[in-house]
């Protein structure tokens, strides 16, 4: 009993914090079709800021919001400087994103060097959940997930930015012509999607290792989340994405070697997308 | 567009992304093309080959310090033979067939005299048949896995030299203090490959003799950023100590992540990689109390460590020194003491000298160059990080130490190494 409790809260953390970490790839892919490669890179950046920012003294939570603010900011420019002229033409995206990747991983090396660092956790200790326990920001973390996620669900399908949003996606010209500012709401899009990639980065960087290669650990897993959840299935995809990428390692990790199971996670998402195509949960959802 | 196609496009983009990352660079190391032909006249010359980019880079600094240090100790001492040294620097991005073109270029473009460095084992065997092929030394740094035939010419190979520790020296001597003083239900975790497999198949025979047990055992492949399986089998385990050997931002993770859980209330935690600069990224609130086994620390209380302390802090203020940066060092004096008493820096000549020779200016205590399998018999020493460390400078105190330490006897074909 304690062990299936056991199992069912490593399944939850790591699917939420893989969650955190792939919605703003998520959101980005999935509303501008921009496959941002970038995002790997925010991640990093949104961590060393968290780390700058709390080693100036600053409580974690203002750091992480800074840390979000900052890749926002960092994200805003990009996209006014050289994404907004490239949107709809997904291998120049691509590539220019690769390219935003490269350049930013190198001046997080300028500038911050490329020694290890670290952000202390701000809530040590850990809950007691049955014979199973959790660490406090680790619950913390998840929480968060879960907030982020319904937030994101509620301003798509709740709210009239929301509407715009989706309209824009289905027939951009129609909406157009009934009013929509295109433009502005790709740019709030895609600034937001950085802002998430910041904030994920700032929150998990006291679980993980800051180093400039950060995004690297995260850009591949993300991307099968995207993939295997379904586009356009924002919130429900990237749920269902990362517990099978996240949840479905811990799960074979109970009866088999670790190396193993992430092998077979890999497998078995080439083999979901073999048969559907469109995600798990792709058609069902909202078409983008 | 088709939601069909842009998701496989996604998930080409992906892979592609995958597998760039993994090619090196476009920036390579520069030297200057020299025009010394490894005679016997002009400058000494070494080729060093550091992971100065790539996954390794936390441990470069220290590793072309170390040995760039003792260089310039040589010359300001007048060089070897009246020659001064010269350093050729090659980064090999971490990446074993990036050290093959790196060692051939420095073979014959350079023409180096002999060859040092190196970091994993799979750099080193790639740099083995370049200096079996070339006939120059290579001398190796790291704590590795010990040597074992099925793995020549990367090791079993009389021209090449290791100075670092292997698991009998770095675990073994303090096996009996770790059991005695926290239990022997024993939680082996690693990287998956050989070093990691070849330590614990070794922790694993010593602590069954000393009445420990192997609770589990997990290996980890690179690059795996979460760990709540792998601690949730710990937990289940009532391990009393988790011993690790996971690598680069893997063991950061897991150590972090461990922490946060409050599995460790229960249990220490032993390492076999964190060395100075590790522990840095892991950060004090989760290495407090924690375990770590090498030849060298930067804490060590001895003459020659202040001394080469010192002049590691006025040289290179911001590297973290480490065992394989100490390991460079020593690989370098003790090959001038070599080339001083061979009277020459011909490979044969230095490699006879260098058997059985002694250092005993070495910043960890005097270390020996065995003659019979090429193994450095090596101090060893067992840290415990201090809670609330703010840098290397107080973050180990040393609990076990044994000066002198015998390598096991390496498990290649013929003994002692020559050339065939």
């Amino acid at each position: 009993m304690d062990r299936l409790l056991a199992t069912g809260i490593d399944l939850t953390t790591s699917t939420l914090v893989l969650a955190l970490v792939s919605l703003g790839l998520a959101v980005v892919f999935g509303l501008v079709r921009v496959i941002n490669m970038g995002h790997g890179a925010m991640l990093a950046l949104g961590a060393y800021l968290a780390w700058s920012l709390t080693g100036a003294g600053w409580p974690f939570p203002l750091a992480v919001a800074g840390a979000a603010v900052g890749v926002a900011a960092v994200g805003f420019v990009f996209e006014y400087l050289v994404i907004r002229h490239f949107y709809g033409r997904l291998f120049d995206t691509l590539l220019i994103s690769w390219g935003f990747y490269l350049v930013v991983t190198e001046l997080i090396k300028v500038v911050w060097g490329s020694t290890l660092k670290s952000v202390p956790n701000p809530l040590p200790g850990s809950i007691a959940i049955g014979g199973a326990g959790i660490g406090r920001y680790e619950a913390v973390v998840c929480v968060i997930s879960v907030l982020l996620l319904t937030a994101a669900g509620a301003v798509l399908y709740r709210t009239d930015v929301g509407l715009r949003v989706r309209a824009m996606i289905g027939n951009r010209e129609m909406a157009q012509m009934l009013g929509v500012d295109a433009p502005r709401l790709y740019r709030g899009v895609f600034v937001a999607g950085s802002a998430l990639a910041g904030l994920a980065g700032a929150l998990i960087a006291p679980l993980f290792s800051i180093e400039p290669d950060l995004g690297t650990l995260w850009l591949v897993r993300a991307f099968f989340v995207v993939t295997v959840g379904g586009l356009g299935a924002i919130v429900g995809g990237t749920v269902v994405g990362s517990a099978l990428i996240a949840g479905g390692t811990v799960v074979f990790s109970v009866f088999s070697p670790q190396v193993f199971a992430q092998t077979v996670v890999f497998a078995l998402a080439v083999i979901a997308l073999r048969a559907r195509p469109t995600g798990l949960i792709g058609r069902t959802a909202v078409r983008a | 567009m088709s939601t069909g196609f842009s998701r496989r496009a996604l998930l080409k983009a992906g892979l592609a992304g995958a597998s760039a990352l993994a090619a090196p660079s476009l920036l390579t190391a520069c030297a200057p093309k020299s025009t010394s032909t490894g005679s016997s006249s002009g400058p000494i010359k070494v080729g060093v080959l550091s992971p100065l980019s790539g996954a390794w880079t936390v441990y470069g600094k220290a590793h072309s310090a170390g040995f760039r240090l003792a260089v310039d100790e040589i010359n300001a001492a007048g060089g070897t033979l009246g020659r001064r040294w010269e350093v050729v620097l090659a980064d090999t991005k971490t990446e074993p067939q990036v050290v093959t073109e790196q060692a051939n270029r420095l073979v014959r473009e350079e023409r180096v005299d002999f060859l040092a460095g190196t970091f994993s084992s799979a750099e080193r065997n790639a740099a083995g048949p370049v200096a079996t092929n070339a006939d120059k030394l290579l001398l190796y740094p790291t704590f590795y896995e010990g040597q074992s035939q099925q793995y020549h010419p990367g090791v079993c190979n009389p021209n090449v030299f290791m100075f670092g520790p292997e698991p009998t020296e770095q675990v073994w001597p303090h096996l009996e203090y770790v059991v005695k003083k926290h239990g022997g239900k024993f939680f082996l975790i690693g990287s998956d490959y050989v070093w990691p497999r070849e330590t614990n198949r070794l922790t694993k025979q010593k602590l069954t003799e000393l009445g420990g047990s192997v609770v589990g055992e997990v290996y980890v492949p690179f690059n795996t950023p979460q760990y709540g399986a792998v601690i949730d089998q710990i937990r289940r385990a009532r391990a009393q100590v988790v011993f690790l050997s996971l690598t680069g931002s893997d063991t950061v993770n897991f150590r972090r992540q461990l922490a946060a859980s409050g599995a460790k209330k229960d249990l220490v935690v032993w390492t076999v990689d964190d060395e100075e600069a590790a522990t840095t990224g892991v950060g004090p609130d989760a290495t407090a109390g924690d375990y770590v086994s090498f030849d060298y620390f930067w804490s060590i209380d001895t003459p020659n460590n202040r001394k080469f302390r010192a002049a590691v802090t006025k040289k290179y203020p911001d590297v973290i020194m480490s065992t394989v940066g100490v390991a460079m060092y020593n690989a370098a004096h003790l090959a001038a003491l070599a080339i001083e008493k061979a009277g020459s820096v011909g490979t044969d000549e230095v490699r006879r000298a260098l058997e059985g020779l002694t250092f005993d200016g070495a910043p960890q205590g005097p270390v020996t160059m065995r003659a019979l399998d090429h193994q450095a018999v090596l101090p060893s020493y067992l840290a415990q990080v201090r809670p609330g460390w703010t840098g290397p400078d107080d973050m180990f105190t040393v609990v076990h130490q044994v000066a002198k330490v015998e390598p096991a006897t390496a498990q290649c074909e013929t003994l002692p190494l020559a050339k065939s």
